[in-house]
């Protein structure tokens, strides 16, 4: 039982991780019909905002990993991860917006290539920054990290309370904010009709903007939590990542923000369910890719609008 | 994201005559600068510290330059001529050709032909000092031919292409050019310095800028069109000369055979994405399918499977193993569509790489080693010709590689066959069709579920085709010959090539191949700029370096010029329609 | 017909040009050329390896260190008359890549060896074309037993005569690594790989052995290369209740692995081989990798003169990048070509008559290299079987015991 609870546990906070970079995916994605096939690496960059905040940090505190460096770091992945993605935005694909749709894929392509090359090869030329040609540790935040938690007798990673409150915590405030707030009702305008939302006078320009700024955002927490859990961060993690996030928000439905998250976690529990559970040569660790990949060929063939249903789009 | 017009119309017109002068001046400065020294010391380029005897990337520069002076003159001489009379067929044809529009793209040729050989030469000497002032003459030259150039008014197009000229005069050229090319390409390869490399790149770019915009280009094109089998036959006897050229030497055998299969897997690639518009980011795993085939049918020891047929039954398993994941990965298009597809074929392309990997006799049934891959493949051996060892032919020692790369040329022969005529056929106006709009395809009586099913299952195949040569050529098989990043790279040859043509994507899959093994310097940044390149293209021009003319239309629809073009070029039966 | 002057002129034109370029009147300088002494003789030895992407850490660790051993050589004259250079070719790990850096090297008249290649995988297309341009090659890095003793390895067969390797096989280091868990007590291991050759073969050979010695394997598992997440192999393994598990794979993977197991409560050593043995692992693993173990091959580096003058000779030398896994390996790969050179280039006119000498004399090398005492044996494995097993103590790794396969 108590491995039952721990492969749930696993497979919450992996889906949790998915969900988060897949609400990005998701919200473009209902706003301008196109598959920001980069977002994976803003997760990344997000991860490496973090990261270098912290860095720039320690200059002044001596690299101190008291808990309050943790919101400090938040703000700065965001920060950096908004920046790029509105700078992608708006020199790579907002000149693409009307062409062929085949286009902007291919540039999301080399856009991603790109990103993940550029901090390769040019993270640690900065002074007093790590190399990130391999694997740099992430930082040691106390209360964050460290030994897992006991509950009740079930030993429950940090890392795991970490990134299902944030998931939680970001869901709420999506929805506060897609519901709630002028801004996220010009949203849905935009998503079901954008010209008719331009007659109405909203800045469509703006609104796919704050699409990519959101999806920005919250890839960046996935990027901090992805290194709180794991402890460490790579310049390509945001490629299989992105994939499996995206598969997630297929699933869920992709155009819907709660179909994202739903997605994400059933994803992330059959990843690990798949993992423990597949008896023989099948099972384990290493066809655990394999199956999420079949489970998303499956979804898109025999339920394409996904569990929750999709904005129906058709621009093919 | 408009450049500004520098150079407006008024300007133009106010200054044309001033700009001819200074552009022939310009242009004949740059080919006396040829003679004087550019480089401080000898060791960048090719030795270009000489007073009064030019190395060859000079005397290319000095060919330049003259090119310039003359296409400017041109507009005093050949009214001129006119006028008095002289030599009237010659003015005539003259009058057809875009001299002015030439030298301009000469003059912007030649000065980054020259920007690029003093930066080369700057880095390999470390510092500006070392350019010698034969070099700062020359920049000066190119920027007065430049700047003169870009003053000259346009004038009217080109229309060399409607002077009629006879059949041999036509199929001398063709010869000629492709004898050029050949004899380019030999020096460039030949080359180990990465610098001479991209100044020869540099030069073949100025002269096909110039060609294309004179109407040379459009008129050699006519002549192509005109004589296509010629065309086609010569470039493969041009290709079949090529390992002639190397004296013996396999280095660049290994690179031009692995362009080859490279190239034979793009042009597969381009059925399915420049034909019938089907986005597919997992076609290295059909390569991937013929190579592990080939490689367990094989003689290594390490094979799984104990059943050895003969190399060409080998090459229609591997083919029809690769057509049937294909048709597989190919059925799920009926229901999903565009960028659905590209993730689709993606996660395809990861479970290929990953089953490679478990099917190890750990994870899975062992048949293909897992990620030590299959190694220790033979040679092949082909109605006792043993492509292992090397042959003398005329003197001529041809190696390993070279024997492969005459199998290959053989199969890119086929693969080009089955692409041009699938592209003439019903079937292939039929994915024109399907790319453009579905459902009006389907609703004028277009077999679009049957018709997508075979553009994957005949790309599939010819990758297939194409992995099983690549498995005996490489040696050995291994998974991580097969990931992502190699789709990636297989689809840049084609969008940077020209999506739906043979020629472009052939291009550019040599360039994406050849350009990290010629320009070690920029290896490290190789990715980095391959990904630049890939967005910088879709934002300027998304149609590709040699675009196929109905594809580019989909990218610039509000081009009249090039809708009249199409127009004329339709096959006879829209043709009647129209009249 | 009217275009035919025109062509006419054109072509005469071009082929003036090329008649130019082809006989211009350059003449040479016949002095300036050879600035240094008149009889020095080039030999160069390749390198082929990973330089540029994911793998670039190791593959450039190689080429400097080559590149030391070059510049040693050449600062004491260690062949006279000869002057030695380095010509490095990037692999970018992948097998055609390999090829056609081997093509290149073997196409050079003036290479005799070849330091190479990182991955057995590249090796394997590397091999046949350097052998038959009788090119001597020494891998610092390759592990698979099947590159030197064939497909079969009950019936080991040679199969090509230039290949030669300084690091130690999957089959000496497992073995060890399995011995010393079972004489420190351990009954009860769990047995990981990352599914790459190295890994693979490594946790293979530590699991059969452990299992020969009467020891139990509790869980064999994998995981992708490309994984960041461990936590349900952890979960697997913690269920079985090993008392150290065996992760067959390089630091990328192991300094997470180790974190991740610690935080999730199952608190046992991780093991690993020389893949391991890397500081980098420690910054990984973090705090809690203290008694974390790993094999590396020879005596400790600190113990030996040979491996420590390497080690300040590297860091004298001003690479921009460390030695890491591989460099002190390349290091001694090189030296050995040179070793065997030092024979047979003096009495050589140019450089590849002498290739099929410096293959024959390999066999004799044997001196004491920065990884411990270097020769080969008839399969062109190297011979030493002195091992070292490292702990993590503070967050440093420590020699904790040296001792040969038995």
């Amino acid at each position: 039982m108590a491995f039952f609870i721990d492969q749930l546990l696993n497979g919450l906070s992996l889906g949790a991780l998915y969900a988060l970079i897949a609400v990005g995916y998701t919200v473009v994605y209902g706003i301008v019909q196109l598959i920001n096939f980069a977002h994976g690496e803003i997760f990344m960059i997000g991860a490496f905002g973090a990261l270098s905040t912290w860095i720039v940090l320690g200059w002044a505190t001596g690299g101190s990993t008291a808990w309050w460096n943790m919101p400090l770091m938040l703000v700065g992945g965001m920060l950096v991860a908004v920046l790029t993605a509105v700078v992608m935005e708006r020199f790579a694909y907002r000149p693409l917006r009307n062409a062929p749709r085949l286009a902007p894929l291919i540039t999301a392509i080399g856009i991603s290539i790109f990103l993940q090359e550029f901090i390769r090869l040019f993270y640690g030329e900065i002074p007093g920054f790590p190399d990130a040609k391999a694997a740099i540790p992430f930082p040691q935040i106390e209360f964050f990290t460290g030994d897992a938690v006991d509950v009740g007798g079930q030993l429950i990673n940090r890392g795991t309370f970490f990134i299902i409150a944030a998931l939680v915590v970001c869901w709420a405030f999506l929805w506060w904010f897609v519901n709630k707030t002028a801004t996220g009702r010009a949203m849905q305008a935009v998503s079901q009709d954008p010209d008719t939302s331009r007659l109405m006078g909203i800045d469509v320009d703006r609104i796919i903007v704050i699409a990519f700024a959101v999806g920005a955002a919250l890839a960046a927490i996935a990027g901090v939590a992805h290194g709180v859990r794991f402890g460490n961060i790579d310049f390509k993690m945001g490629f299989l990542a992105g994939l499996k996030a995206f598969t997630a928000a297929v699933l869920g439905g992709i155009g819907n923000i709660n179909g994202a998250v739903v997605g994400g976690l059933t994803l992330g529990l059959v990843e690990s369910m798949a993992a423990s559970y597949i008896p023989g040569q099948f099972g384990g660790a290493a066809w655990k890719d394999v199956w999420a990949f079949v489970l998303l060929i499956l979804i898109l063939v025999f339920r394409p609008q996904g569990l929750l249903g999709a904005k129906v789009v058709d621009r093919a | 994201m408009r450049i500004p017009t520098v150079f407006t119309p008024e300007l133009q017109k106010q200054y044309h005559v001033t700009g001819r002068m200074v552009a022939m001046a310009g242009g004949l400065l740059f080919a006396v600068s040829a003679y004087l020294p550019w480089a401080y010391t000898g060791a960048a380029l090719d030795n270009m510290s000489y007073l009064g005897g030019p190395s060859t990337l000079q005397f290319l520069g000095l060919t330049l330059g003259l090119i310039v002076a003359w296409c400017a003159a041109m507009g005093w001489i050949e009214p001129w001529a006119d006028r008095r009379g002289f030599a009237r067929p010659l003015i005539r044809v003259s009058k057809r050709v875009g001299w002015t529009r030439g030298s301009k793209a000469m003059g912007i040729g030649l000065l980054a032909y020259i920007v690029l050989i003093l930066v080369v030469i700057a880095i390999e000497l470390r510092g500006l000092v070392a350019v010698e002032w034969g070099g700062w003459v020359a920049l000066v030259a190119a920027l007065m031919a430049f700047v003169g150039t870009r003053l000259l008014i346009a004038g009217r197009a080109p229309s060399l292409e409607r002077v009629r000229s006879a059949a041999w005069v036509e199929i001398v050229a063709i010869a000629l050019i492709l004898l050029l090319a050949l004899l380019l390409v030999a020096y460039a390869l030949n080359q180990n310095d990465g610098g001479i490399f991209l100044s020869i790149i540099a030069f073949a770019g100025a002269l096909s800028a110039f060609v294309l915009r004179s109407g040379i280009g459009a008129w050699i094109s006519e002549a192509g069109q005109k004589h296509r089998t010629v065309l086609v036959f010569s470039s493969f006897l041009v290709a079949f000369l090529f390992p002639f050229t190397q004296n013996g030497s396999d280095a660049n055998m290994s690179i031009a055979t692995q362009v080859l299969v490279f190239a034979a897997t793009a042009v597969g690639l381009n059925i399915v994405v420049g034909l019938a518009g089907l986005l597919d980011l997992g076609y290295i795993a059909f390569l991937g399918a013929g190579a592990f085939t080939a490689a367990t049918l094989s003689e290594s020891a390490f094979a799984t499977i104990n059943w050895k047929p003969p190399f060409i039954v080998v090459m229609l398993i591997a083919g029809l193993i690769s057509a049937s994941l294909g048709l597989l990965i190919g059925s799920p298009t009926l229901r999903v569509s565009g960028d659905y597809l590209a993730i689709v074929t993606l996660a395809f392309g990861e479970i290929f790489r990953i089953t490679m990997n478990n099917l190890d006799g750990q994870s899975g049934p062992n048949l293909t080693h897992g990620s030590s891959g299959i190694p220790a493949i033979p040679n092949l051996e082909l109605f006792g010709f043993d492509f292992g060892k090397p042959h003398v032919v005329f003197g001529i020692t041809l190696g390993r590689f070279s024997n492969y790369f005459f199998l290959m040329l053989l199969i890119m022969a086929v693969i080009v066959l089955v692409f041009t005529r699938l592209n003439h056929s019903r079937i292939g106006r039929g994915w024109v069709a399907i790319r453009e709009d579905e459902k009006a395809a389907e609703a004028m009586g277009v077999n679009v579920f049957g018709l997508k099913l075979l553009a994957f299952a005949g790309g599939a195949f010819l990758a297939g085709f194409a992995g099983a040569v690549k498995a005996h050529v490489d040696v050995s098989v291994i998974p991580d010959q097969y990931v992502f990043l190699e789709s990636a790279f297989l689809l840049a040859a084609v969008v940077l090539g020209g999506m739906g043509t043979v020629i472009g994507v052939i291009l550019g899959a040599t360039l994406l191949k050849l350009l990290p093994e010629k320009l070690r310097f920029v290896s490290e940044y190789r990715m980095l700029l391959f990904g630049l390149l890939m967005v910088v293209m879709m934002r300027f021009r998304p149609e590709g370096m040699i675009p196929n003319q109905r594809r580019a239309l989909e990218f610039h629809s509000d081009d009249e010029e090039l809708v009249q073009e199409i127009e004329e070029d339709l096959p006879y039966e829209f043709a009647e329609e129209k009249s | 017909m009217r275009n035919k002057k025109l062509l006419g002129g054109a072509v005469a034109l071009l082929s003036a040009s090329m008649l130019f370029a082809g006989c211009g009147s350059r003449s040479e300088p016949a002095a300036s050329g050879s600035a240094g002494g008149a009889a020095t003789k080039v030999a160069k030895i390749g390198v082929i390896a990973p330089l540029t992407g994911d793998l670039s850490v190791m593959g450039l660790g190689i080429k400097n260190s080559v590149d030391l051993a070059i510049r040693q050589a050449n600062e004491s004259n260690a062949i006279p008359g000869w002057k030695l250079e380095l010509a490095a070719e990037d692999d970018t790990a992948t097998p055609d890549v390999g090829a056609n850096a081997a093509t290149k090297l073997a196409a050079d008249k003036d290479v005799v060896g070849v330091v190479g290649t990182l991955n057995s995988g590249v090796a394997q297309s590397v091999q046949p074309i350097l052998n038959s341009a009788n090119i001597v090659m020494v891998s610092p890095a390759n592990t698979s037993p099947n590159l030197t003793q064939g497909a079969d390895l009950a019936n080991p067969k040679r199969t090509y005569p230039n290949y030669f390797r300084v690091c130690t096989t999957d089959s000496i280091q497992g073995p060890f690594a399995a011995q010393y868990l079972f004489e420190s007590g351990v009954k009860k291991l769990a047995v990981v790989n990352d599914k790459k050759p190295y890994g693979q073969g490594l946790a293979e050979a530590v699991a059969t052995k452990f299992k020969e010695l009467g020891g139990e394997v509790v869980s064999n598992q994998t995981v992708n290369k490309d994984d960041d997440d461990f936590s349900t192999v952890i979960d697997l393994m913690k269920a079985k209740n090993p008392e150290v598990v065996y992760f067959g794979t390089e630091f990328q993977l192991a300094g997470p692995m180790s974190k991740q197991m610690k935080d999730k409560g199952l608190a046992v050593p991780l093991m690993g081989g020389d893949g391991i043995f890397d500081q980098k692992f420690v910054d990984l693993a973090g705090a809690k990798s203290n008694g974390d173990l790993a094999t590396s091959v020879g005596a400790p580096i600190e113990s030996l003169a040979s491996g420590k003058s390497f080690v300040e000779a590297y860091k004298a030398a001003g690479f921009s990048d460390g030695f890491s896994a591989y460099g002190a390996y390349a290091y001694d790969a090189a030296n050995a070509i040179i070793a065997s050179l030092k024979k047979s280039l003096p009495s050589a006119s140019d450089a590849s008559s002498a290739r099929q000498a410096t293959i024959d004399g390999m066999a004799a090398v044997s001196f004491d290299g920065a990884t411990g005492k270097v020769g080969f044996d008839e399969f062109g494995d190297a011979i030493t079987k002195t091992l070292t097993v490292y702990e993590v103590q503070e967050l440093k790794w420590v020699a904790k015991k040296t001792g040969e396969l038995k």
